[in-house]
């Protein structure tokens, strides 16, 4: 299937050639070099020694070869964003002159200053709203009793399995039809209650012991009070998990704003980067100053709560 | 008759209390379950409805269903063909380059290093960024005069023609992608017990050795649950093809993949009924290479 091309990929990521090295788990290179050393030479342990500074060296060659696969495209994005049009002509790693120019460029002329309070506005709605409705929600599925209750959660789960794409033209009538589109309220609608945080936030509570509860109810009191005095409050790394998550899914989202707003004004920086892409591409300063306002807010709640977007992951491995 | 009075009273106490406990879960339950109805469930049953109808955008162009014409034409039409090639392709593609460098990124990282917790946060790092954001780069690092073909020497406009373009896109979001595969690829690597790897030592097995015959076999599971997500990942991609060919799926219907052209036949021509088809056919697609998958892989345990 590749024609002569392919090197592409293999000189933009090192794929093609990374799984040739051996990968060195610990317990298997320590083990597999003891056994080496014993049976290849009798002075076993400095043999084994100098096994190890080997391999020391060449993990930590390879570590920081990726590291920098992995960094060099944000950091000559971080460092064009400082530069002027002429200046990126040449080929500069750092600007001769950092300027903040393309910044204020994209804030003013281009409007992103605008698709940034949008996607902060709407991350923002969404995220709050995810977190009082699922953690509702799931307190509900983890606790209350009511008739059809196993039906109703394996609807939720269900509605794991069906793909945008399906909804696409449905969802686009039905919001053509009742005036939702273009509105922000249309998209807060479509990101309200996402099942898998409604699922996250059940399988917390019910992994909390029922102790608490019971002393609030002998206390007299009601379902409400109960969730929100006693179970909330003890669900906190469940919840930050479920606002971060939301703020940022939201805030990265391209696929529904591009569907739902057709005015520029309701542009989120997504939609805005693609249609400055589209008319502008050129603009290299200002387009990489546009990426970086939309990556940093995301990159900043990563570098402080990473472990919540851990948990995030590994909560999608935990299937229904 | 003082006991029975009594006992009813109990009995309709208990039996108020478990009408209000069923109550309350239905109203906090409520705003999820009409969202889930509304935009869920009920455009699942309307997709399947205006597929067989010939839809505009004032609803019904014929009066009468056209019984299965707009599934006809969709494995006829040839851009269709074209968008699902181009989708098997850079799924196939995108999904073992991505479990390739998720895998070899997880096993270095596995290792007791300095600053191992630094490294899996940078690997992961592209993996938070957004896709038009990370895509936006993209174009700029790989444009004619960009950082790529000056590292490399080449001069090719990697996203303008046709031959590179779709590979491009794999490449990207291979690298945005594995860090997630890395921490998976982490957390089935430390379920794996040591004891395993004691025993590949007694037999003088290498560290090569080890890891095809040992430790790579032991991450099926891991390989199961990646490949699935990726699978179903790859032949959902859009964000990418639409912002680096303008939306169009070019240059030469390069980058066309099966939800760029569902969204180019629903809001450029229009025609909902046969777009609503297109969806359908798409879902059955991904739901039929999910079940292969399990079959191959799953046997149970992963499933």
């Amino acid at each position: 299937m590749p024609d002569e091309r392919v090197p592409t990929e293999k000189d933009l990521v090192p794929p093609a050639e990374a799984p040739l090295v051996p990968p060195s788990p610990p317990a298997i290179e320590q083990f597999a070099m003891a056994g080496e050393a014993a049976a290849g030479t009798i002075t076993g342990i400095p043999g084994r020694t100098r096994v190890e500074r080997i391999r020391t060296v060449v993990v930590y060659t390879l570590l920081f070869g990726i590291a920098l696969v992995y960094f060099v495209p944000c950091l000559w994005t971080l460092s064009t964003s400082l530069k002027t049009l002429p200046e990126t002509a040449y080929f500069k790693l750092l600007p001769e002159h950092p300027t903040l120019d393309a910044y204020k460029d994209a804030f003013t002329t281009f409007d992103f200053s605008r698709y940034a309070a949008n996607s902060a506005g709407l991350a923002l709605t969404v995220a709050a709203l995810n977190v009082f409705l699922c953690s509702l929600g799931g307190y509900a599925f983890a606790r209350l009793k009511f008739p059809g209750r196993e039906v109703l959660f394996f609807v939720v789960l269900a509605t794991l399995m069906v793909p945008d794409q399906l909804r696409l033209v449905p969802v686009y009538r039905i919001y053509s039809d009742h005036g939702l589109l273009d509105h922000y309220h249309g998209y807060v609608l479509i990101k309200l209650a996402a099942a898998a945080q409604l699922f996250l936030m059940r399988q917390y509570f019910l992994t909390i012991p029922k102790d608490l509860e019971e002393a609030a109810k002998l206390d007299g009191a009601g379902y409400f009070k109960t969730f929100w005095k006693v179970m909330l409050p003890l669900a906190g790394p469940a919840i930050a998990a479920v606002a971060i998550l939301e703020f940022e899914g939201t805030w990265n989202d391209f696929f529904w704003p591009l569907v739902i707003f057709r005015s520029p004004s309701h542009y989120t920086l997504p939609v805005g980067i693609f249609s400055f892409v589209s008319e502008h591409r050129t603009l290299w300063p200002q387009l990489t100053a546009g990426s970086v306002i939309a990556i940093a807010p995301v990159a900043a709640i990563y570098i402080f709560f990473q472990r919540y977007f851990v948990a995030g992951v590994a909560s999608a491995g935990v299937k229904g | 008759m003082a006991a029975t009075a009594t006992s009813t009273e109990h009995g309709t106490s208990i039996g108020g209390q478990r009408l209000r406990e069923a109550l309350v879960g239905y109203s906090f339950i409520a705003i999820p379950m009409f969202v889930y109805g509304l935009l869920f469930l009920f455009p699942i049953a309307y997709a399947i409805y205006i597929s067989r109808y010939n839809w505009g955008i004032l609803g019904k162009i014929e009066p009468d269903p056209i019984g299965l014409d707009n599934y006809r034409e969709a494995f006829h039409d040839e851009r269709f063909g074209i968008a699902i090639k181009n989708g098997l392709k850079f799924t196939i593609s995108f999904t073992i380059f991505t479990m390739a460098l998720g895998l070899f990124v997880a096993v270095v990282v596995n290792n007791a290093i300095r600053w191992r917790g630094f490294f899996r946060s940078a690997f992961y790092f592209p993996a938070i960024s957004g896709s038009a954001a990370i895509t936006a780069i993209a174009i700029y690092i790989l444009s004619v005069d960009g950082l790529f073909n000056r590292i490399t020497g080449l001069h090719h406009a990697w996203f303008g023609e046709s031959g590179t373009a779709l590979w491009a896109i794999v490449g990207l979001n291979s690298w945005t992608t594995s860090g997630t595969v890395m921490l998976f690829y982490l957390a089935y690597l430390q379920a794996i017990p040591t004891d395993v790897y004691e025993a590949a030592a007694i037999d003088g097995a290498g560290a090569w050795r080890t890891f095809w015959k040992v430790t790579f076999p032991l991450l099926k599971p891991g390989h199961f649950f990646v490949s699935t997500l990726l699978v179903i990942g790859g032949l959902k991609m859009f964000d990418q093809a639409f912002i680096a060919s303008g939306g169009n799926g070019g240059p030469n219907n390069a980058t066309l993949v099966p939800v760029l052209y569902l969204y180019r036949v629903a809001f450029y021509d229009a025609r909902y009924g046969f777009a609503a088809a297109v969806g359908l056919v798409l879902m059955l697609l991904m739901l039929t290479l999910t079940l292969v998958q399990r079959l191959l892989f799953g046997r149970g345990e992963a499933a």
